[in-house]
């Protein structure tokens, strides 16, 4: 019984030792690519453009849910639920003007906004991540209002997970 | 302009206990020197290095290098050598006989000598020209390469800002900063505060944001960010190697290490962004600082005691102060409607914030003792992301006034701020670090 204890001990050490070891080296580092994507059928990938489309706008500084933001996602929230095998990614984005590491937490409230205003609609957490980038990826390029009024968003990413 | 001469001749050999080699011997006491620079651009002290003596090939190198050097201070400005009357040259290194009413006629305040004995070792002195008082003085081993060469310079410049200011960490430190290559990608480079050492740190697809030096050096954390997620970037900077690690809720902003190894950093848990602390495992231990707002941007002093960071808790974000021994919370930024990017002073006198005004961001300076502010940067563009050097008197920033991102370093009391050379690309987010270990 010992024996097998501390064999089941030597196990988890050595795997906890080689995840820490792959976790260290450089090329184990999360890259972000498309490697854990699926492709979509036809019909998913109708679904995932009636996502995607339809951003949402913000007030400066602000991450409340306007009405016309409301009955966006409440158009998108039956398509999600219909396609449960889709994965969405609500990404929260800045205008121009702030700091860097300020916005990214605005940004992050401005996902969170829309995400739980979709949980409320029937959305499960399981479908849903939120990203925040802050200001780091404008829609729009200039400064302006016109400019800033375009950037301060959430846009939704939609992918199919393997 | 307004020179001082504050530090007690006694502090003196304080000061250069950690000089190199030894302190060069010289006919008159030496008289140390302490300047202070009163608000921005109203004072500078005028600097010129005499013609070297000892007839060394290296000479006009260390010369160029030390000038290099000293060109980043802003206080400093460095006369032209053709301005004094008869030449920069010098009868002597050690002063004796040296006509110093030449160098004041040019407006020389500090003049440097050097004497190279062969091409190996060099003797640099400070004068103070208006008396011709030695202020202080070293002798140097130089190696043979170029790099040695470099290195007295950095070596010397230390000691004369220690002599100076009583620090010469600016030398004597590492700085890492996010530099980007093109759309999408931003990566960790490091390098000394003069632009030596030029190091590519990570190599990651993604972001990466808002580096922080351990206390030891051994590690630089950051803000990562790929396309679907934050993550907080650990660098080896031995070894160059990362390991990404990913937290609940996806949200990962502004780390700072502790002066014990330990981290605050913002993360989500529930609705909200917070400053969290990380323990040495970067296992989450415990919220720092509860609110219903968002709280990012913690900045730590070198006692682990106070913490500022960025709050909206009163609506608009604004700078605060918590004593993490006491627990109590005050608001420090008290004018404008935006103030951000916390940077506390390792002595925990001063933090230093980006206030949002008109087109842009501009350095503030709030001194915790008398409360007085002080504004140290003036545009054009935007100024952001301050950090305070280890010895708590100079700040990085970056800046927009030329068009493009790049790092420039001020002093608390403001005067002309000097652009760091980083290379090509944007420079942003500037870290100060313990110098590399030998």
């Amino acid at each position: 019984m010992n024996k097998i204890r501390a064999l089941k001990l030597l196990c988890l050490v050595l795997a906890l030792t080689l995840g820490f070891a792959a976790g260290c080296a450089k090329k184990e580092v999360g890259q972000g690519g498309d490697d854990d994507e699926l492709a979509m059928t036809e019909s998913e990938r109708e679904a995932a453009a009636n996502i995607s489309n339809g951003i949402i706008y913000f007030e400066y500084d602000r991450y409340d849910l306007a009405a016309q933001s409301k009955d966006t996602l409440s158009r998108k929230a039956p398509v999600i639920k219909q396609f449960p095998q889709l994965r969405v990614t609500i990404e929260g984005h800045c205008d121009e003007r702030g700091t860097e590491e300020y916005n990214l937490a605005l940004g992050e409230r401005r996902a969170r906004a829309a995400y739980e205003f979709l949980l409320n609609l029937g959305v499960p957490a399981s479908q849903m991540d939120t990203v925040s980038f802050g200001k780091l990826h404008p829609a729009v390029p200039g400064s302006g209002e016109a400019a800033w009024a375009k950037n301060r968003r959430d846009e939704f990413k939609v992918f199919k997970p393997k | 302009m307004i020179v001082k001469y504050t530090l007690a001749r006694g502090l003196f050999p304080l000061l250069l206990i950690p000089a190199l080699l030894f302190t060069l011997p010289r006919g008159s006491e030496a008289a140390p020197l302490s300047v202070q620079v009163v608000g921005a651009g109203e004072s500078s002290v005028n600097l010129l290095q005499a013609d070297p003596l000892g007839g060394s090939a290296r000479a006009p190198a260390l010369r160029k290098a030390v000038n290099d050097n000293l060109g980043l201070i802003s206080f400093i400005r460095l006369v032209n050598p053709a301005g004094v009357p008869g030449g920069a040259g010098v009868s002597s290194a050690a002063g004796e006989g040296v006509d110093f009413k030449r160098f004041a006629l040019a407006q020389v305040h500090l003049l440097i000598t050097a004497f190279w004995q062969g091409s190996s070792q060099v003797e640099m002195r400070c004068f103070s020209v208006a008396d011709g008082r030695f202020m202080f003085g070293n002798r140097y081993a130089v190696g043979a390469g170029e790099k040695d060469l470099l290195d007295t310079a950095d070596a010397f410049c230390a000691d004369f800002l220690e002599a100076v200011i009583g620090r010469g960490d600016f030398f004597r430190s590492a700085m890492a900063f996010v530099k980007s290559d093109g759309a999408l990608k931003k990566d960790i480079w490091s390098m000394k505060p003069n632009g030596r050492n030029l190091t590519r740190m990570t190599d990651l697809k993604g972001e990466a944001l808002s580096p922080t030096w351990s206390p030891d050096g051994r590690r630089i954390l950051f803000t990562h960010i790929d396309k679907r997620s934050h993550g907080l970037g650990v660098c080896d900077t031995a070894s160059r190697t990362v390991q990404r690690i990913k937290f609940p809720g996806n949200t990962v902003i502004g780390p700072a290490y502790m002066p014990d190894g330990r981290v605050a950093v913002g993360l989500t848990d529930g609705r909200n962004p917070s400053i969290f602390l990380l323990g040495h495992s970067f296992q989450k231990e415990r919220r720092l600082d509860e609110s219903s707002a968002i709280d990012v941007s913690p900045s730590v002093d070198a006692s682990g005691s106070l913490m500022a960071f960025t709050s909206s808790r009163l609506g608009s974000p604004q700078v605060f102060l918590k004593d993490l021994r006491t627990g109590s919370v005050r608001r420090i930024s008290l004018s404008g409607s935006y103030n951000t990017d916390p940077s506390i002073s390792p002595d925990g006198s001063l933090v230093a914030y980006a206030r949002q005004e008109g087109g842009g961001h501009r350095i503030y300076v709030h001194d915790l003792v008398t409360g007085a502010e002080r504004q140290v940067s003036f545009g054009p563009g935007s100024d952001e992301e301050p950090a305070f050097a280890p010895d708590s008197y100079f700040i990085a920033f970056m800046s927009t006034r030329a068009g493009a991102r790049q790092l420039y370093v001020t002093t608390r009391n403001g005067g002309d701020a000097k652009r760091l050379p980083t290379g090509s690309g944007n420079a942003s987010f500037p870290a100060w670090g313990p110098a590399p270990r030998r």
